[in-house]
Order: C-alpha cells, then structure tokens, then sequence
C-alpha cells in the first residue's frame, strides 16, 4: 500500500515554461511535490523531465541559452526570485547524478567537502561525525569505514553512487533530486540504492527521474509522466501504474509507446 | 493509442492467453449447454462424456496458469496489460470451477435416479435455471472476447433473479421430499443439481466483475451492485 506520510506540498512549480533558445522544451508546468515522499518523473527520452528536474536548483541557470518563465517555490520562497542566493539554496537541495562522480579526493574528504564549504562545520571533531553520520544514512558506513582516506574512485559503481549520496545528504538538505541514479549500476547496487531511498524519504524529500518503470513503482508514491515537454499525468504511483486516466500515459507505462 | 506493443513478442503472449481463455470459455458453455440438454432428455451417455471432457478443461487450465506464470515474470506488465494478466488468473479458475460444477450435475445424472424422482416440473424448472445461468455465461464471456464490461451489470442483476428461482427449486423438492418420502434418494440429486447451477451463476457473475474491473481498473462496488439490485423486478 502507499505508505504516504502526509499530504503537504514541500514544491509547488506553477506554469513553468522552459526555452533553449527558440526551442520550448517545457510546456506549462504544475505540478506540487509533497514532502517526505519520493517522486518518479517517468517519460520517453527528450520529454523534459530532466529538465524539469534540473529547474528544482536551478542548474539551467548555467546554460546561457537556457530561459525559465514561471515559478518553483520551495517552503513558500519562489526560487526564481532575484533576490535568492543560488549558492544558499543549492545547500539545501542534494543532487545525484546518472553515473557516479566522486571528486577526485578521499572518501572522508568527498563528504566533509560540502560542510567545509558551507562553512557549517568548525570543529574536526563535529566534522568526523557529520561524515560518519552521512556514510551512515547512505548505508556505507560498515563497507567504508576502514578505508576513509582511499581515494573515492577506488570504490566500486554501487559504493560511489552512494558515496555521492553522502556527499549530497552531508550539507543537510531537504529536497534531494535523483536523475537516474541507477542507470549505471547492476541490479544489486541499485537494490541498495532503491532500498536507501525508501530509507531516506522520512526525513527528506526526493524527486527521481528514471528510465525503468518498476523502479518508479517500487521507490516512489507519487508519479509524474512528462510527453514532450508536457506534464500529461501525474497521480499516486498505484494508480499510474494500475489505472492511469490518461491513453498516453497507458501506452507509455505498457511499452506501446513508439 | 496505439495496440500493439514495441515488442511485437509481448503482443504475441497476451493474444496465446486471451485467446486460451476464449477456448476454456467455450468448452465451460460446452458443458453448460451438455448439462442442459442432459437434464432435459435424462441422456445418461451425454451425461458420462461431459464428465469425461472436464480432464480437458483441467488440463487446459494449467496450461494458461502457466502462460500467465510465464508473462508475469518475463514481462512485468503494467496498467491495462496487468489488470489484463492479472484477471485472467480468476478467470481461469472460475470456468475451471463451472467445469467441475457441470461434472458434478452429470455425476447425478448419470446415475440414472432422476426419472425416479417422479418431478417432471422441478426438472423443467432445473433445465429453466440452467437456461439463465448459461444465457448469463454466454454474456460474459463474449464481453470478454470483446474487451467490453458492458453486461456486467445486468448479469449481476440477473444473478439476483436465478438466486430466487434456485430458493423456489429448493422449496419445491422439500415440499416433493414431504409429499414423496419413497422417492427422497432420488430427489436429494436434484438439491445438488441446483447448488451446482446456482453456483455456476455465481461464477458468472465472478466473470462480469473482473470484466469490469479489467476495462475501468474499478472493482464493482457494493454500491453498484446495490443499484442492480434495488433496480431489478421480478
């Protein structure tokens, strides 16, 4: 059963429009994300749903041709405001990418790297503990703790991505986006992953693009199919994957889609 | 939408399934209608080889049960696909279930104690149950074959009516039992003919609510099937 924690919007994004250059890539968006719950964006390639993800942080900000009309208000602050302070509001928001990319540093320094940056840690002693709660929280602690200064890179495909989940939950956020972190990663790894997501939506809010259907129905309770840069249906997981309302989305989620 | 799946081989698994059920649905009407014309003309021979032919209904329903195993863990279906797979298992084993219910009417049958029980007017009222329960079957399983829940209501509103005749049958054997007693082991048979037939209604009825769920992905609430029945006149 959806074992749905509450019903508060963490997101709201309303009518969020999306240009690269001439091209549209994202159609009047609306679409609330509920804290403390994991969202699927599901979609064929091209449909918009890493875009769509990408616009949570405002990592489009970094392509020049890249234009967002409409608004994404994260507890109630709409993050497209002049006046936000992308570093700030990157502190609180974790990103995990499709394949792992530790930086080139040991584990110890790939999760103590945020906290140091954010200047939130003083003490060597707090920061010790803030890795080793993050290793933790990632479920990589046992696997790691004896080889905390090796370098990141060292440790195998399933290890790194969680690594890079440390890393994201070590600046404490409350909204960590997933661009299909499992992509690169065997079935065991990404069960590990999977099993870490339903672990870690208590205490933060997830949104996950992905590519396999079965993943967006066990990880997530709530799902969001995107066609061509449109938002066509988004509902409770059961019922997208059950039932959905809409054909489009029925062709997709049956693989009639073309 | 588009019909067909990008894996055309996907497409080729659920017509194998559909198209098996389709076959299991008609050698269950088979036997429906073998038991009818059974009851009606007291064919002993009919009778035994409509007992015989449940083996192929059985065999039969292992065979799907496997197919749907099979889609089940290659395919992973979703949406429509697997309220679609999913169904099918009830269904297999509803038809299976009217199967055995037709053998045990012919088991009476053929024992040969039916004229004995000297009620012509039970087993016409017999014969008329089976009449219902069939015409309620046919319905179903051509909504099936269709992809349609267009009947089900209506079965269901029907079921309510054979519920009635059957609680009319059981009253009129009691009444022969109280009135005939030297004829009670032969007419206690015709008490289980009747459960059986009731009961292959119920299993029709069974067919019409997964139809509906299959096309709305609804179950067929207590609600609706209140409705049918506040709606239904004898």
């Amino acid at each position: 059963m959806n074992d749905q924690l509450n019903n508060k919007s963490l997101i709201q994004c309303s009518n969020v429009n999306v240009f690269y250059a001439d091209q549209q890539a994202l159609f009047d968006i609306n679409l609330d994300i509920r804290e403390n719950e994991v969202t699927s964006l599901i979609g064929p390639s091209g449909c918009g749903k890493s875009t769509f993800l990408r616009c949570i942080n405002r990592m489009n900000d970094v392509i020049d041709i890249c234009k967002v009309e409409g608004s994404i208000s994260i507890d109630n602050q709409n993050i497209y405001d002049p006046e936000v302070d992308v570093v700030e509001l990157r502190s609180r928001i974790g990103m995990v990418f499709q394949k792992p990319n530790p930086f080139p540093k040991s584990v110890y320094d790939n999760v103590a790297y945020g906290p140091k940056l954010h200047g939130r840690i003083l003490h060597q002693e707090d920061l010790d503990r803030k890795v080793q709660e993050s290793l933790e929280r990632a479920g990589l602690w046992s696997e790691v703790k004896d080889r905390l200064h090796e370098p990141g890179t060292s440790l195998s495909g399933g290890q790194q991505q969680r690594l890079c989940i440390a890393r994201a939950i070590a600046i404490d956020p409350s909204v960590i986006l997933m661009d299909e972190p499992c992509s690169a990663l065997d079935p065991i790894a990404t069960a590990k992953i999977e099993e870490l997501i339903d672990e870690l939506k208590s205490k933060y809010t997830i949104t996950i693009v992905t590519h396999s259907m079965q993943q967006a129905a066990r990880v997530s309770q709530r799902t969001a199919f995107f066609h061509l840069g449109k938002l066509i249906e988004v509902g409770d997981t059961e019922k997208i994957f059950r039932s959905p309302e809409h054909e489009q989305t029925e062709a997709y989620v049956t693989g009639r889609y073309g | 939408m588009t019909e067909e799946h990008i894996v055309t081989s996907f497409d080729d698994e659920l017509r194998e399934l559909t198209d098996g059920l389709i076959h299991l649905g008609g050698l269950a009407q088979i036997a429906l209608a073998n038991v009818e014309k059974s009851l009606k003309m007291n064919d002993h021979d009919l009778a035994k080889k409509t007992i015989e032919a449940d083996k192929q209904i059985n065999a039969l329903q292992f065979e799907l049960e496997e197919m749907t195993f099979n889609i089940l863990a290659k395919r992973q279906p979703m949406a429509n696909d697997l309220r679609s797979v999913f169904s099918s298992v009830k269904i297999i084993l509803f038809l299976e279930r009217i199967g055995d219910m037709c053998k045990g009417v012919c088991k009476r049958i053929a024992k040969g104690d039916l004229l004995n029980a000297k009620s012509p007017k039970t087993i016409d009222a017999l014969v008329g149950l089976t009449k219902d329960v069939q015409n309620n079957l046919d319905l179903v399983l051509d909504d099936y074959a269709q992809g349609k829940a267009d009947n089900a209501l209506n079965v269901w509103r029907s079921d309510i009516k054979i519920d009635s005749s059957y609680a009319s049958i059981l009253t009129a054997i009691l009444e022969d039992i109280r009135n005939k007693p030297e004829a009670i082991e032969a007419l206690v048979p015709l008490f289980f003919i009747a459960r059986y037939l009731e009961r292959i209604g119920d299993q029709a009825t069974n067919i019409a609510e997964v139809n509906h769920f299959i096309v709305t992905g609804e179950v067929l609430t207590d609600d609706r099937k209140l409705e049918a029945e506040e709606k239904t006149v004898f």
